[in-house]
């Protein structure tokens, strides 16, 4: 019985071991995002207004008074952080048209909560969209012991929605 | 001996022990409890305290040396993974500082696998993490007024003005940042912010009076001395009742039985 225990114990600190990390490097992200070829790097700096909306979906000011974005075409790469319980979790979003097409966890930082890097969460925001209260239009399923990343990455992906719409905005007028 | 003063003995004998054990953290907080009733008079809430033990207790006192750069007008300081502009607070960091520059537009902060972007007045404009691209950096500088990183190979990049691409370049003309020593004054307003408003003598005193200032387990030690300080109570009482009892047998034989 002792034995199990131990090996447990083993398993679980190993299991700990292996979770955070650097997934892939954000310019990797970008570079894949692009099939190789990325644009060069462009930058928005968020009005009051977007600023007030981005606050609202995170619960505190967006650190940084620019945000660095990566656009061809209509397909748009952010590399966005928000801290899950202690520290920041670096994630890579790409948009197209208003909606998200890719979601990726690029560098996780926490000792738990990295089950938010697997594709069986990631592969809910396929598509998804903003509604006019700047939610996301569909329910994000959560995982047990992952809360806090959860959100982190939800709150993420509204935000990175929501600066697509802005940099579409800027680009039309 | 009999069964009564055997018990007697007992009592005595932990009243003793009870007296010896408690006496340090009864002192304590005799002393810490007179203080803190009179906080106002002693002015216990306007005196800090500068013992580099206890800063370092109560986790203010920074860790490492102070990593100073001039930027113009400005300095800039990591101090124990707190990032200062002047004096004022700006960020936190993990990584080690390898020096800053001021731009035109922005001042830049080198650390190994990141910089930071801030305003002339301080703001921090952008975390930008280096990635593949170029990762350990080792300095910084200035070249036509655009900053220049070195990383390990070496090899160095040029930044155009808005930090949004890098160039290739040789090591050429390239002013390096220079680190420098902050003179004691100024070094003393940095530990003043880095301490926030400090440790006050009557914090020390509360903490010391509860045992919160032993951490998690001090408040009971401190609930130990206090049932020490009853048992006392009571055993004396208990002691001083014995000896009355014995002193009027003793009157009581000596008036009866004597001659």
């Amino acid at each position: 019985m002792k034995k199990y225990v131990l090996l447990l114990l083993l398993l679980s600190f190993s299991v700990t071991g292996l979770a955070g990390g650097v997934y892939q490097e954000p310019d990797a992200f970008v570079t894949e995002a692009f099939a190789g070829h990325p644009p060069k790097a462009a930058v928005i700096w968020p009005s009051s207004e977007l600023k007030a909306q981005m606050k609202q979906i995170l619960g505190h000011d967006y650190k940084g008074l620019r945000i660095r974005y990566w656009k061809e075409g209509n397909r748009t790469a952010w590399i966005l952080d928000e801290i899950g319980k202690d520290k920041p979790i670096t994630t890579g979003f790409i948009t197209n048209q208003g909606k998200i097409e890719t979601v990726r966890v690029l560098i996780f930082r926490e000792s738990r909560g990295w089950e938010v890097r697997h594709a069986f969460f990631t592969d809910q925001f396929d598509n998804v969209a903003l509604t006019n209260m700047n939610r996301l239009d569909r329910n994000i399923d959560n995982i047990t012991g992952a809360t806090l990343s959860v959100r982190a990455v939800t709150k993420l992906a509204r935000v990175a929605l929501l600066l697509d719409e802005a940099v579409g905005e800027k680009n039309n007028t | 001996m009999t069964g009564r003063s055997a018990q007697k003995h007992t009592v005595f004998l932990w009243h003793r022990r009870a007296g010896l054990t408690a006496i340090v953290f009864v002192i304590v907080l005799a002393i810490t409890g007179i203080a803190l009733n009179h906080t106002d008079a002693l002015k216990l809430d306007e005196r800090y305290i500068d013992s580099a033990f206890l800063l370092g207790w109560y986790g203010l006192e920074p860790e490492g040396e102070a990593i100073s750069y001039d930027v113009g007008e400005h300095v800039i300081t990591v101090l124990d993974h707190q990032v200062f502009f002047n004096t004022y607070p700006v960020t936190t960091t993990t990584q080690a500082f390898h020096g800053a520059v001021g731009t035109a537009q922005l001042i830049v902060l080198a650390f190994d696998t990141e910089l930071l972007l801030l305003t002339a007045d301080g703001e921090l404009v952008e975390r930008m993490p280096t990635g593949q691209g170029f990762s350990e950096i080792q300095r910084i500088g200035i070249k036509y007024q655009r900053p220049v990183i070195e990383t390990a190979g070496p090899r160095y990049y040029m930044a155009d003005e808005h930090m949004l691409d890098w160039d290739v370049i040789i090591n050429e003309d390239i002013a390096w940042a220079q680190q420098i020593t902050l003179d004691q004054t100024k070094m003393a307003v940095m530990l003043e912010s880095f301490r926030g408003r400090g440790l006050t003598l009557e914090r020390v005193m509360l903490d010391l009076h509860s045992g919160r200032i032993f951490g998690a387990y001090g408040i009971y030690l401190m609930d130990a001395a206090a049932v020490a300080l009853l048992w006392l109570s009571f055993s004396g009482l208990w002691v001083w009742w014995q000896r009355q009892l014995k002193q009027k047998r003793k009157h009581h034989y000596q008036k009866h039985h004597r001659g």
